[in-house]
């Protein structure tokens, strides 16, 4: 039942020591929080103004007493909770009075937080797949300098061809083409520099998604239970 | 839904499409508002084109090209956010970095297996095995003609390749995941499985010579024509440019979750492609994607021509015998 599975994040802890250890680092993608019932506002009507927020597509939720499980696989973008696949909501009394308590479980969150390692990676595999390729050139053009006729024939083709603007170009203005360079060498070098930009732009998205959307998530749910 | 009849086809019967531009809201707003969004495209176009005709050489050069690209992207974020097409189609930041994780894996893993595997690998190894050198037909014709046509070959070599995953099995399963979006933006041209990126990226262009600075001017094309062909911004765009060029309403009805409209709107710049082939509906769409709109996750995305073409083939010679395909897999085929 996939209600009891969510429902374990919150009512069924792991053994400790497990658990312990889990409670270090799950803050990167769980969420806890809480949002204070307005005066008066029952348990039952509170759960009523939320539950219509998970009447979305592949989802499942169960209402038990005072607390919703949900659970689903891809939320759509549309959905008001779509960052969270799996969450537990139940009404708690404390000395404030009744509040929503939620916890919030996030598989993108997690995804990003990993994101920065994955391409830094790439990077790491960009660098030696680049060195292997300039030995691979180096080494095929040492056998061809061996080979004096297709030494002739590279050169040929190295000579670089003089290119001539249309007329209609000149005429207009544009500026004459360069001889191309030769040296391309420079060109082939292997290059990290667009999976270290991603790394850490990823490692900056983490760090706007874990404050943007539990504090979008908490105003949902006020605007849900205060709302008339 | 009845539907609207676009030539022998009924469009928008299985989900809610808009046909005729006569039917499309304008921009809202005030005075500046609406000269902005109607200006911006034409504008944007022809001061590009004349900036890349006219710098200098030192100037005029790919670096300057991806750093007024980054720019002009995150110019249309803020654009997206200002003005969106559709409240439902606003981003998120889960749908943002999802959009960018596939535009990471494009600059990063796809471009290094291009090297080995792309299309100027295949032209250099057609080339040397046939001794040819490049045709250098072009190279005299004026920068504009040759601009088009590196932009023009390409979109029609895209137009069949995209018409093909719409029409043969193995190749749909390539491209099907990129039908799952349910918004659009315009990172989501990135979004899809790896293998239908690289095919979407084969080009028969290497085989002809062209001015360095002319494929700077093809990049203006890409850059604000075809970029928008997935933006969440309402314009008012010039009807000269709708009838030449793909918009993000043609594109919209293309994704929409309505199959006859699948079938329609293929190329990715020149719309004038799908006009040329009786492919062209003109028209808009908000609700889009396939099997009833849901979202396709990463994981799924990466493995789903894999397992359901291994679906298909078990369906086809598995103990039951005869050609099914798997139901997920049928909308756009």
């Amino acid at each position: 039942m996939t209600g009891a599975t969510t429902q374990g994040l919150w009512q069924h802890p792991a053994p400790p020591i497990t658990r312990m250890n889990l409670r270090y680092i799950d803050w990167i993608w769980h969420v806890r929080d809480s949002v204070p019932l307005p005066a008066g506002q029952s348990a039952s009507e509170a759960l009523d103004r939320i539950e219509p927020m998970l009447d979305q597509m592949d989802t499942t939720h169960e209402r038990v007493g005072e607390t919703i499980t949900f659970t689903r696989k891809a939320p759509v973008p549309q959905d008001p909770l779509s960052t969270f696949e799996d969450g537990v909501l139940t009404i708690a009394d404390t000395a404030q009075g009744k509040s929503l308590r939620y916890h919030l479980v996030s598989k993108a969150l997690l995804f990003c937080f990993l994101l920065p390692v994955l391409f830094i990676g790439f990077g790491q595999l960009t660098l030696a797949v680049g060195e292997y390729q300039m030995a691979q050139a180096e080494a095929k053009k040492k056998a061809e300098s061996k080979d004096k006729a297709k030494v002739q024939d590279s050169k040929k083709k190295d000579e670089a061809k003089v290119l001539e603007l249309n007329p209609i170009d000149k005429m207009l203005g544009a500026p004459a083409p360069e001889k191309p360079k030769k040296d391309k060498d420079a060109e082939r070098k292997p290059s990290a520099t667009a999976a270290y930009v991603f790394s850490a732009l990823f490692a900056l998205l983490y760090v706007v998604g874990r404050f943007l959307e539990p504090w979008l998530v908490r105003r949902r749910f006020r605007a849900r239970l205060t709302d008339a | 839904m009845a539907g609207v009849r676009v030539g022998n086809r009924i469009i928008g019967a299985e989900s809610p499409v808009t046909v005729g531009w006569e039917n499309l809201p304008k921009v809202e707003g005030g005075p500046f508002k609406r000269f902005f969004f109607t200006w911006f495209q034409p504008v944007t176009f022809f001061a590009l084109l004349a900036f890349w005709y006219y710098a200098p050489n030192d100037i005029a050069k790919a670096s300057t090209a991806i750093g007024i690209g980054i720019g002009f992207k995150v110019l249309l974020l803020v654009l997206e956010w200002v003005n969106p097409r559709y409240k439902s189609w606003q981003l998120t930041w889960k749908e943002l970095v999802t959009d960018l994780f596939y535009v990471g894996l494009g600059y990063t893993v796809l471009r290094m297996v291009d090297g080995f595997i792309g299309d100027g690998v295949i032209i250099g190894w057609i080339q040397g095995q046939w001794n040819l050198d490049k045709f250098s037909w072009f190279t005299g014709l004026p920068l504009l003609l040759q601009a088009f046509l590196i932009s023009f070959i390409f979109d029609f070599g895209q137009y069949w390749m995209h018409r093909g995953m719409h029409n043969w099995h193995p190749l749909w399963l390539t491209h099907a995941p990129h039908h799952f979006v349910t918004q659009l933006n315009i990172n989501k041209g990135a979004v899809g499985n790896p293998v239908e990126l690289f095919l979407i990226g084969l080009g028969i262009g290497g085989f002809f010579d062209f001015l360095p600075r002319a494929f700077l001017l093809a990049g203006t094309f890409g850059l604000t024509v075809s970029i928008y062909q997935h933006i969440n911004v309402r314009f008012n765009t010039p009807n000269w440019w709708r009838f030449l060029f793909n918009t993000i309403e043609h594109h919209s009805v293309h994704h929409s979750r309505d199959y006859e409209a699948t079938r329609s709107n293929y190329s990715g710049t020149w719309i004038i492609i799908d006009r040329m082939f009786g492919t062209c509906v003109d028209g808009e769409a908000e609700i889009l994607g396939i099997e009833g709109g849901r979202r396709m996750s990463i994981r799924e995305t990466m493995h789903y021509p894999f397992t359901q073409g291994w679906q298909a083939i078990k369906d086809k010679f598995g103990k039951r015998g005869g050609f099914a395909a798997p139901e997920s897999a049928v909308p756009a085929e």
